[in-house]
């Protein structure tokens, strides 16, 4: 964990390594350097609003369950049964809520950063990226989508490539290949946005 | 696998390293909730208990997992197999009622005995206590599965291996992502 935003040169020092048979590690890593290419390539402001979403609805469900068990200790259980009914119906609710959030809010959403009008007449544009990698699947497909401020207009560009062609055979990720990819299908949304 | 799991630990964020600490307690709280929904569906404070002796037999062996309901409206009869707690011991006994008293408003005092036992409980009960009564009733066995329990008694007989476990298990939760 680095609390620190890693700056260029420490992201040069420390290549990523995975282990690049573990699915998830894959797709982690991945997200992880897209997301860092698009902070070092672009000049955005990454939006934490979604992801900040999901761990409010975490917090406050962790949040009941630890205050349950705090009352049912406090006043033993056959007292607690109406703040326990309230905290467990209300626990099953937001893991139901959850649930319906990352499937249908972010749907594998892992950043989403905000390009301002440098002249500030504009209303910013919208930018989200996500991905998808199916188990046991080597195909990556990152999908990266601008949302005209102004106009209202999403224009969408994707790109689906196997997993081994950003990584060499000890699971290093390489950098400056997502980084020209990366690239691609930004300027790929960015060109729709502006022949619309 | 566990070093290059904890480089993925360390290339977390802070939201991203919040959201593991998040997931690892949700886990927690689900099977904490679970089991107080099911304290509230049967009204019974521990809703699920392993029978520990061989008091009961043939009805229950040791290692069955016994599953408890305690609605207060459903009167205590004599033959049925209560699960009560007795002052001064930590262990609920499993047993089955033996005789009973019943008064016009509706209290009971009654005696139990374990089917393998030769004598009553008297013996097992608080010094001075003859009777039980409603309120030391944890619920009544409406159905068992066998076996299962003996994972609980050889966890609590070994509890340095009980520990490993729940460490182990609890530290894969923390470092693996997603």
């Amino acid at each position: 964990m680095s609390n620190k935003p890693a700056t260029n040169a420490e992201v040069k020092e420390e290549p990523v390594k995975v282990n690049k048979w573990d699915g998830c590690a894959v797709k982690n890593a991945l997200d992880d350097a897209v997301k860092s290419a698009m902070q070092r390539k672009f000049d955005y402001q990454e939006n934490y609003a979604l992801m900040d979403g999901r761990l409010a609805m975490c917090s406050i469900a962790v949040g009941v369950a630890m205050f349950a068990m705090l009352w049912d200790y406090l006043y033993p259980f056959p007292q607690s049964k109406p703040v326990l009914i309230i905290c467990v119906s209300s626990y099953f609710f937001l893991m139901g809520l959850l649930t319906l959030y990352t499937t249908f809010k972010e749907k594998g959403i892992f950043v989403v950063s905000v390009q301002k009008d440098p002249a500030g007449f504009k209303p910013d544009n919208t930018w989200e990226a996500s991905s998808y990698l199916k188990k046991y699947d080597d195909k990556y497909q990152l999908v990266m989508s601008c949302k005209d401020g102004r106009t209202g207009y999403l224009s969408e560009a994707s790109l689906t490539k196997s997993v081994a062609s950003y990584f060499d055979s000890n699971g290093e990720l390489l950098q400056d290949l997502l980084d020209t990819d990366v690239l691609k299908v930004h300027n790929q949304a960015l060109s729709g946005l502006k022949h619309e | 696998m566990l070093q290059g799991a904890l480089d993925d630990v360390k290339r977390m964020n802070k939201r991203q390293f919040l959201y593991q600490v998040l997931s690892f307690g949700m886990i927690v709280s689900s099977a904490l909730m679970i089991w107080k929904g099911l304290m509230v569906v049967t009204g019974s404070e521990s809703p699920i208990v392993v029978v520990l002796s061989g008091s009961m037999e043939p009805a229950f062996h040791r290692g069955d997992l016994l599953f408890l309901t305690n609605y207060q409206d459903e009167p205590v009869r004599v033959g049925e197999i209560v699960v009560f707690k007795v002052e001064g011991r930590d262990i609920p006994i499993v047993h089955r009622v033996l005789k009973l008293h019943e008064k016009e408003n509706g209290t009971v005092k009654f005696l139990t005995k374990g089917d393998n036992n030769s004598v009553d409980d008297r013996g097992l009960y608080a010094p001075g206590q003859l009777w039980l009564t409603k309120k030391d009733v944890v619920g009544r066995a409406r159905g068992f599965l066998p076996y299962v329990g003996m994972v609980t008694i050889y966890m609590n007989e070994y509890p340095k291996f009980k520990y490993a476990v729940l460490a182990c298990l609890g530290l894969y939760v923390l470092v693996h992502r997603e």
